[in-house]
């Protein structure tokens, strides 16, 4: 699994969030070392156990060993003070998906690390080319966005901004290609890049039709997964991003489009207004809570086998 | 209905029907193969004698690959195949308990089908169409009976694909759906319930999905490569939108993407110019060597 690398050996990672913990874990994966910046203790406790987690799923399904989960945990060095970044080859950004925040941990950074060092976000949402507006060197910065979980999808889009050199372009595609089954795809600095500005239209399109009572949830994924090979269906899907994730990443792209398939169906809004995210509140469109500890009414002639 | 005892792989505790399949072309026959394979009395029925030996040569040929595969036993393919017969005699069909209606795309010749068998048939018969883009309850207007016709949707192949959509017209009985449901399930389909609209659920999501892949192909937010590559390894799809659309036929996305947009007016679902070029320099996929890739043989699904 692990591959040693002398291009861009020491990252740092900011946010340990869901996906810098994945990035984090992909990049140590490959023989890199991995200097995560936080925002304190609390957060990068969380973030390591998030981390240890999914390193521990892996091991148990077998696509990880013991010794490899141990040297990945010991390439992962967390902190919550920025000096600490001032040797790393590159930067990825990966901290809450708002402008300002962004823009202020950027700033920072940029006048932290060395000027020629490499600056990426995952933004999922935000323009590149906007964010590297203001920074010293834009042509040093670019998108990289991987895919939630970030260790087990393959895909990862490189995003050039309006000024950033090709060079980093085929940086970028060759540090992609060194972490394990992972693809590069070079994609425009377009609103959703080119993955989600094809998979939010097609998620909001299936929220709509359930509410518009085509078929239930069930086998609205079961004809998807059935009939076209889908590992998930999209409702299934939707509950693991989150319908919050997914909210705020279709909203800004409708802002940033004006495009009407973006527009957050009616649904959507009610189902996180009413807490229920996905699978990690527990209750979802395909996720729901047991009956015993619904706070709902339940008739116990409603009740199905769990 | 149908209720067997044990899966449609057993012998034992059947409860054959007869069903006739209406059409003999690629999904007639596969669903014969569906019928046959679970030892109903299956009678396979097309208006063209050559058509019809062809369909009957496909089902002889997807046992004997059955059996050679080790996927069927050698005395069960021969049950199946015992169980087929063809026919190009409307008259045959009268002792059916199920009509399985699987002739080319067409309302007025689904209709006046339907319409002739009402008079041979009894009327607990059930009427199942395939259709993927008409409208169940127009095809069901054809019948006198229109409760007892049911919106049955295969997938392409019928022997190997699980799903099957079932739609109901505006007249369709709740008895015609549970008997219908009842006798997939005794199949061994899974079944999922939807309404009488344009394109199901697959079609309904599929089209204007590989119909936004081609806009982005057009708009230059990826070459083909990148956008298959970019959805395969993201979204768990088993492969990306352009292979797909090979298999498919350019021809027939046309076709189904056409006959959903003239329904619903919505442009997600109206193919892309691409699609016009494409179909009309004769790009239409594997099955004629070349579309988004280029192939060398003409197979549509490997060996
Ligand atoms: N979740 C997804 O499905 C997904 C997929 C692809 C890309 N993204 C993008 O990845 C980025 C992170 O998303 P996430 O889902 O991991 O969010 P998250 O909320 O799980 O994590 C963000 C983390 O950033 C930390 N943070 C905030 N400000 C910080 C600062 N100034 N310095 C250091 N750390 C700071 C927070 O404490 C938090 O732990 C966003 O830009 C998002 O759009 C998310
Ligand atoms: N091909 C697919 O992938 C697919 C998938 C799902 C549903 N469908 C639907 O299934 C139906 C059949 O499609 P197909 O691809 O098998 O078509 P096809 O062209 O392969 O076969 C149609 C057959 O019907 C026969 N036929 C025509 N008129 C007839 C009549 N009056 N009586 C009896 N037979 C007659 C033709 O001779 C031909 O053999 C259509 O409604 C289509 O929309 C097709």
């Amino acid at each position: 699994m692990t591959t040693t690398t002398t291009e861009l050996r020491h990252v740092g990672v900011l946010g340990l969030g869901t996906m810098g913990a994945g990035i984090a874990q992909v990049l140590a994966a490959s023989g890199r070392d991995v200097t995560v910046l936080e925002q304190d203790g609390a957060r990068i406790a969380a973030g390591r156990a998030r981390l240890e987690a999914s390193l521990d799923r892996d091991v148990a399904r077998g696509r990880t060993t013991e010794a490899e989960r141990a040297a990945v945990l010991e390439r992962v060095w967390c902190t919550s003070s920025l000096v600490d970044l001032a040797p790393v080859d590159l930067v990825v950004e990966s901290v809450s998906e708002d402008l300002a925040v962004k823009r202020a941990v950027l700033d920072r950074v940029a006048a932290t690390v060395a000027p020629d060092v490499p600056i990426v976000t995952n933004t999922s949402a935000l323009s590149v080319t906007e964010l590297a507006t203001g920074l010293p060197g834009p042509e040093r910065f670019a998108g990289l966005h991987f895919f939630n979980p970030a260790p087990a999808m393959r895909t990862v889009e490189v995003v050039p901004g309006l000024r950033t050199t090709p060079e980093l372009v085929e940086r970028l595609v060759a540090l992609v290609e060194s972490l394990a089954d992972k693809i590069a795809v070079v994609v425009k600095d377009r609103p959703g890049f080119l993955v989600n500005s094809l998979l939010l239209p097609y998620l909001n399109d299936v929220v709509q039709e359930l509410d518009d009572d085509l078929a239930t949830a069930e086998d609205i994924d079961v004809a998807l997964q059935l009939g076209l090979g889908y590992r998930t269906g999209p409702l299934a899907m939707l509950d693991l991003i989150g319908l919050d994730v997914h909210l705020q990443a279709t909203t800004a792209l409708h802002a940033a489009t004006a495009d009407p398939r973006y527009a957050p169906p009616p649904l959507l809004r009610q189902m996180v207004a009413d807490g229920r995210l996905g699978d990690k509140s527990g209750d979802g469109f395909r996720t729901h809570p047991s009956p015993a500890a619904s706070p709902r009414p339940v008739s116990p002639h409603d009740r199905s086998p769990a | 209905m149908s209720t067997p005892t044990t899966g449609p792989d057993g012998l034992e505790g059947r409860d054959p029907r007869t069903v006739a399949v209406l059409g003999a072309g690629t999904m007639g026959s596969g669903i014969a193969v569906v019928m046959a394979r679970a030892l109903h009395r299956t009678i396979l029925f097309d208006v063209d004698e050559a058509n019809l030996q062809r369909g009957l040569d496909t089902v002889h040929g997807f046992f004997d690959k059955s059996v050679e595969r080790g996927k069927l036993t050698a005395p069960l393919a021969a049950a199946a195949k015992a169980s087929l017969v063809g026919t190009t005699d409307l008259a045959d069909l009268a002792a059916s308990d199920v009509v399985v209606e699987a002739v080319y795309e067409d309302l007025a010749l689904k209709k006046e089908l339907f319409g002739a068998l009402d008079d041979l048939v009894p009327d607990t018969t059930l009427f199942h169409t395939n259709t993927s883009t008409l409208s169940v309850t127009g095809i069901a207007s054809g019948s006198r009976l229109p409760e007892r016709v049911v919106g049955t949707h295969y997938c392409n192949p019928a022997p190997l694909m699980k799903l099957v959509e079932v739609a109901d017209g505006r007249h369709t009985a709740s008895w015609a759906r549970a008997a219908t449901i009842d006798f997939l399930e005794s199949l061994g389909k899974t079944t999922v319930v939807t309404k009488d609209r344009p394109g199901f659920i697959v079609n309904r999501f599929l089209i204007p999905w590989e119909n936004s892949c081609i806009r982005a192909l057009e708009s230059g937010l990826g070459t083909k490569e990148s956008i298959d590559a970019a959805v395969l390894g993201a979204l768990g799809h088993p492969m990306g939108p352009f292979r797909l659309l090979d298999i498919v036929g350019m021809d027939i996305h046309q076709q189904v993407a056409t006959r959903l947009y003239e329904q619903l007016r919505d442009p997600r679902f109206f193919p892309p110019p691409m699609v016009e070029r494409m179909v009309a320099a004769g790009d239409l996929g594997r099955k004629t060597g070349r579309g988004f890739y280029d192939y060398d043989d003409t197979r549509l699904f490997g060996s």
